[in-house]
C-alpha cells in the first residue's frame, strides 16, 4: 500500500440541505397537482383568477415535481453516493453551495414567473429564457463539482451508479440546450428557434428523455447504490447493470417520437420511435429484476423495513411504467391512448411510484446516518408507505379506466364508419367524472403520505446535531497501465469502427444516388472488416474497454457521442429538410399581428395543455374534427402547438366552425355555450387591454427565424391591428357582444378564427 | 441531397437496420458483460460497501 493515511470529511451539509429541499418542495409540487386534478372536477376552484387557472397551474407542477422534487433528491442522493463511491469530499464546498442556492432560486423564479403566464408553451420547457440562462449555469457549476470530485477520487473503479450519473449529467445539458434555443423579443419573452414539425421533434425528443436521463437514469444510479445499502447485499448481477446502462444509453435517446405517432410527423421517425422503444422493454426490465432480485435472502425485513418496502416498491413501479411505456409505443395502441387519461396514468405510474417512493425511501435512510439519530418513527413511515401505495393505485387505476374509457369513445363509430358514435366531446367527459374524481382522492392520499413524512422528517432532525461521515484512506495515486489518453480513446479501432458505421449508416439512409452508394459500401465493409479483425484483436479490444471503465473523461465524452448520434440522426433531416420551401399540398400563412397577439395569449393561458391542435391520421379523428392536419400547416409556429391531450377538443380546424361570438361567450362562460364542460372562465380577457407596443419587436424575431413577414414599420403593425380588431369588435357588436377593440379577447378570437384555414401550396408546373 | 423517404418502399430496411444495430450492440455489451472476471465482479460489486467499516459520524463544524 502507497501513500499515507488520511482522513476526508465528506460535505454531507450540502446533501442535508438538497435533502430539506426535496421535502419541502415534493410537499408544494404534489399539493400544487391534487388542486389541479380537484380543478378538472370543479371547474369552480379555478376562481376566475389568472394566476390560480389549470392553464397556469399545472405547468407549475410538473416543473416543480420534475425539477424541484426529483431534482434536489436527485441532487442529495448523487452528492451523497458519489463522495463514498470515490473516497473523495467533494471538490468544492463554494460550488456545492452555489449548486445549492443556485437551484433554489431556479425554482423560486420558476414558482412566480409560471402562474403569472410567462412562459415558452412547451411542456416541461415552460420557463422563459432568463431562467433558462441560470438553469444552464447551474447545470455547468453542478457538473464541474462533479467530474472535478471524480478527477480527485481515490478510487479508481468507476461503480455502475457512477456511470449513470455522467450519462444524466452530459445528456441533460444536452438536451435543455438544444429544446430551449430561443431568440428573446423581450426580457420575459422568447420564440424558440425551431417551428412547427422541427419544433415537434425537438420538444419530444426533449421531453421524452426528459423522463429518461432526469427521471430515470439518476434514479437508477440511487437505485445501484443505496438498495444494496438497506438490503445490505451487493446487487444481485454486477454484469446485468452492465448491460442495463449501455442498452439505455444506446436505446433511450432514439424513443422520442413516439410522442407524435400518427401525427403529421414523417413516417419514418413515427416508425423508428415505435422500433427503439419496444426494445427498451429489454434493459428496462433487466434493471427491474436486478433491483428486485437484490433483495434476495432479504425479503423477511421488509416486514418492518420502511426502506426496503419503499425501495422494493419503487422498483416495481420502475418495472410497471417501463412495460407500459413500450406498450403505448405501438401504433394501434397509441391511436387508443394518446391524448388520453391513459398517458397520465402511464405518467404517474413512474413519478409516484418510481420516483416519489425512491425519494422517500431515500430520505428515510439517510435520515438517521445524516443527523446522527434514529427516525423519529418507523410506523409513521410503515404508514406513509401503504397509504401512498393505496393512493398511487386509486390515481393509476383510475386513469388507465378514464383513459381507455376516452379512446374507445372517441374513437368510436358507427354506421360502418362513417359517423361517429358519440359526436359530442362531452359525452366522454361525463363519463369518466367519476374517474376523476377517484384521481383526487388517490393523490390527495399520497400527498397524505408525504406529510408524514415531513412531520417525520421534522421530529427526528429537531434537537438532533447534523454529522459529517469521514473516513480515513490511503492517498494513492492510481495504477499508471490503468490510463487511457483521448487520442487512445478516439483512434482506437472500437471507436472509429463506431463512428463509421453511424456515418456511413446515415448517408445510406438519409442520401441520394451516390451518397446512398457510398453508404451502404461503406457500411458494409466496416461491417466485414470488423468482424475479420475480432479473432486477433479482441484480446486488444477488451483491454481498451476495462482500461475505459476506469477513465471518466474519455468514458463521459463516448456516451456523449452515443446518446448525440441518436439525436443527430433524427433531428438534421428533420431541420434541413422539413421547411416551408419543401411543403407539399398545404403550407400556412403568416399570422396577422392581432392573431400572433392572440397567438402569444393562447399559449400564456397554457390552452395547449388541454387542446391538441394535430388532427391524426385516423378515421375517427378526422370525423370529429375534419380533414387531417398537414405537416405545413404549422410550419411557421413558434413554438408548435400540437399538444399532447384533449381535455377539450382538438383546436386545428376550430377556425372554420363558429362565429366570433360563440368564442366570446365561450370563453365568458364556457357552460353557457357547452353544458357539462369543465373548462375555467376567462374574465380577465374581457377587461385586460391588448399590448401591442411589443408586437414589432415579435415580429422582428419571426422574421429573423424565417416567418415571410413583409418589411411592417412600427406603425403599419399598429394599423394593421387596428382594423381587423374593430373588424372583429364591430361583428361582436352585431351579434350582441360588446367588448372593445382593444381587450385581449378581441386578439386571442382573431387568433382561433385562423386556425386551419392553411392555403394551398402552388407548385411550379401548375402555376404556369 | 436527401431522398424522399416517406414515399419509399425500401424505408423499412432502415427499422430493420435500426433494429439488428441495437440488437448488435446489445449483444457485444452482453458479451463483455458475462466475461468479466468472476474477481473483478465481485471487486465491483462491493464498491458501496468498501467504506462501511470505518466511517465515523462526526458532528460537522
Amino acid at each position: 500500500m502507497s501513500g499515507q493515511k488520511i482522513t476526508i470529511e465528506y460535505n454531507d451539509r450540502v446533501v442535508r440541505q438538497f435533502l430539506l429541499a426535496t421535502v419541502i418542495w415534493g410537499a408544494v409540487g404534489m399539493l400544487v397537482g391534487v388542486l389541479i386534478a380537484a380543478q378538472l372536477n370543479f371547474w369552480q376552484l379555478n376562481f376566475a383568477t389568472p394566476w390560480l387557472t389549470f392553464g397556469r397551474l399545472r405547468p407549475l407542477h410538473t416543473n416543480a415535481v420534475i425539477f424541484a422534487f426529483v431534482g434536489n433528491m436527485m441532487f442529495a442522493g448523487i452528492y451523497y453516493s458519489t463522495q463514498r463511491l470515490v473516497k473523495a469530499r467533494l471538490a468544492s464546498d463554494f460550488l456545492s453551495s452555489l449548486h445549492f442556492w443556485g437551484w433554489q432560486f431556479i425554482i423560486v423564479c420558476a414558482a412566480v414567473t409560471l402562474p403569472l403566464g410567462f412562459t415558452r408553451g412547451k411542456e416541461y420547457a415552460e420557463l422563459i429564457w432568463p431562467i433558462n440562462l441560470m438553469v444552464v449555469l447551474i447545470w455547468v457549476v453542478f457538473a464541474v463539482n462533479f467530474f472535478w470530485t471524480l478527477a480527485r477520487r481515490r478510487e479508481p473503479a468507476l461503480y455502475v451508479a457512477i456511470w449513470f450519473y455522467i450519462a444524466t449529467i452530459v445528456t441533460v445539458a444536452m438536451l435543455y440546450i438544444v429544446n430551449h434555443l430561443s431568440i428573446p423579443t423581450s426580457l420575459l419573452h422568447s420564440y424558440p428557434v425551431f417551428s412547427g414539425v422541427q419544433d415537434a421533434l425537438v420538444q419530444w425528443w426533449y421531453g421524452h428523455n426528459a423522463v429518461a436521463f432526469f427521471l430515470t437514469t439518476p434514479i437508477l444510479g440511487i437505485m445501484y447504490y443505496f438498495l444494496p445499502k438497506a438490503a445490505e447485499r451487493p446487487v444481485y448481477s454486477y454484469r446485468l447493470s452492465v448491460v442495463h446502462f449501455w442498452s439505455l444509453v444506446f436505446i433511450y435517446i432514439w424513443a422520442g417520437p413516439h410522442h407524435l405517432l400518427n401525427t403529421a410527423l414523417p413516417g419514418w421517425l413515427q416508425n423508428l420511435g415505435m422500433t427503439f422503444s419496444l426494445m427498451l422493454w429489454a434493459p428496462s426490465w433487466g434493471g427491474m429484476l436486478n433491483g428486485l432480485l437484490t433483495l434476495r435472502g432479504a425479503w423477511h425485513k421488509l416486514r418492518t423495513d420502511p426502506v426496503l418496502k419503499f425501495y422494493a416498491a419503487a422498483v416495481t413501479f420502475y418495472g410497471m411504467a417501463t412495460f407500459e411505456g413500450p406498450l403505448l409505443s405501438i401504433k394501434s395502441v397509441n391511436a387508443l391512448a394518446h391524448y388520453t387519461d391513459w398517458i397520465i396514468g402511464h405518467v404517474h405510474a413512474g413519478t409516484l411510484g418510481w420516483n416519489g417512493f425512491m425519494a422517500a425511501g431515500l430520505i428515510y435512510w439517510l435520515l438517521p446516518r445524516l443527523w446522527n439519530k434514529p427516525l423519529y418513527s418507523t410506523a409513521l413511515a410503515n404508514l406513509h408507505f401503504w397509504i401512498g401505495t393505496v393512493g398511487i393505485l386509486l390515481y393509476v387505476a383510475a386513469m388507465w379506466t378514464s383513459g381507455i374509457t376516452q379512446g374507445l369513445m372517441l374513437n368510436a363509430t358507427t354506421e360502418h364508419g362513417t359517423l361517429l358514435a358519440y359526436p359530442n366531446f362531452l359525452d366522454t367527459l361525463n363519463t369518466i367524472r367519476p374517474m376523476m374524481l377517484m384521481r383526487v382522492i388517490g393523490g390527495g392520499l399520497y400527498l397524505a403520505g408525504w406529510f408524514l413524512l415531513v412531520y417525520n422528517f421534522y421530529r427526528t432532525v429537531k434537537g438532533a446535531a447534523p454529522v459529517n461521515g469521514t473516513i480515513e484512506v490511503y492517498d494513492e495515486e492510481p495504477a499508471p497501465d490503468g490510463k487511457l489518453s483521448l487520442a487512445g480513446t478516439f483512434f482506437s479501432a472500437p471507436t472509429l469502427f463506431w463512428f463509421l458505421a453511424v456515418g456511413f449508416g446515415s448517408m445510406w439512409m438519409f442520401g441520394a444516388d451516390l451518397v446512398s452508394t457510398t453508404g451502404i459500401v461503406g457500411a458494409v465493409a466496416c461491417l466485414i472488416a470488423a468482424f475479420a479483425l475480432v479473432p486477433s484483436r479482441s484480446k486488444a479490444w477488451g483491454g481498451w474497454y476495462e482500461k475505459l471503465l476506469l477513465n471518466a473523461l474519455p468514458f463521459t465524452l463516448l456516451v456523449f457521442f452515443a446518446v448525440v448520434a441518436g439525436g443527430l440522426i433524427q433531428i438534421i433531416p428533420t431541420v434541413l429538410v422539413q421547411k416551408a420551401k419543401n411543403v407539399e399540398d398545404r403550407i400556412q400563412t403568416p399570422y396577422t399581428p392581432l392573431e400572433l397577439a392572440g397567438r402569444d395569449i393562447y399559449v400564456r393561458e397554457g390552452c395547449y395543455l388541454c387542446h391538441s391542435q394535430m388532427i391524426r391520421t385516423l378515421v375517427p379523428d378526422i370525423l370529429r374534427y375534419g380533414d387531417y392536419s398537414r405537416l405545413g400547416e404549422s410550419i411557421y409556429d413558434h413554438p408548435f402547438q400540437w399538444g399532447s391531450k384533449r381535455t377539450g377538443p382538438d383546436l386545428a380546424r376550430v377556425g372554420v366552425k363558429y362565429p366570433n361570438i360563440w368564442h366570446l361567450r365561450h370563453m365568458e362562460d364556457p357552460r353557457s355555450i357547452s353544458p357539462g364542460s369543465n373548462m375555467p372562465t376567462y374574465p380577465w380577457l374581457l377587461s385586460h387591454r391588448l399590448d401591442a407596443s411589443v408586437l414589432p419587436a415579435k415580429i422582428k424575431v419571426q422574421r429573423l427565424l424565417g416567418v415571410p413577414y413583409g418589411p411592417l414599420t412600427a406603425q403599419q403593425i399598429f394599423d394593421s391591428v387596428d382594423e381587423q380588431a374593430k373588424g372583429i369588435a364591430k361583428d361582436l357588436r352585431a351579434s350582441g357582444g360588446y367588448v372593445e377593440s382593444d381587450q385581449e379577447i378581441v386578439a386571442l378570437i382573431a387568433y382561433l378564427q385562423t386556425l386551419g384555414k392553411a392555403l394551398p401550396v402552388i407548385t411550379k408546373s401548375a402555376a404556369h | 441531397m436527401f431522398k424522399r423517404l416517406i414515399l419509399e418502399d425500401s424505408s423499412i430496411w432502415y427499422l430493420i437496420t435500426a433494429f439488428v444495430t441495437a440488437a448488435t450492440i446489445f449483444l457485444i455489451i452482453t458479451w463483455r458483460a458475462v466475461r468479466m472476471p468472476r474477481a473483478e465482479v465481485d471487486k465491483f460489486a462491493q464498491l458501496p460497501f468498501t467504506t462501511d467499516a470505518d466511517e465515523r459520524h462526526d458532528p460537522s463544524a
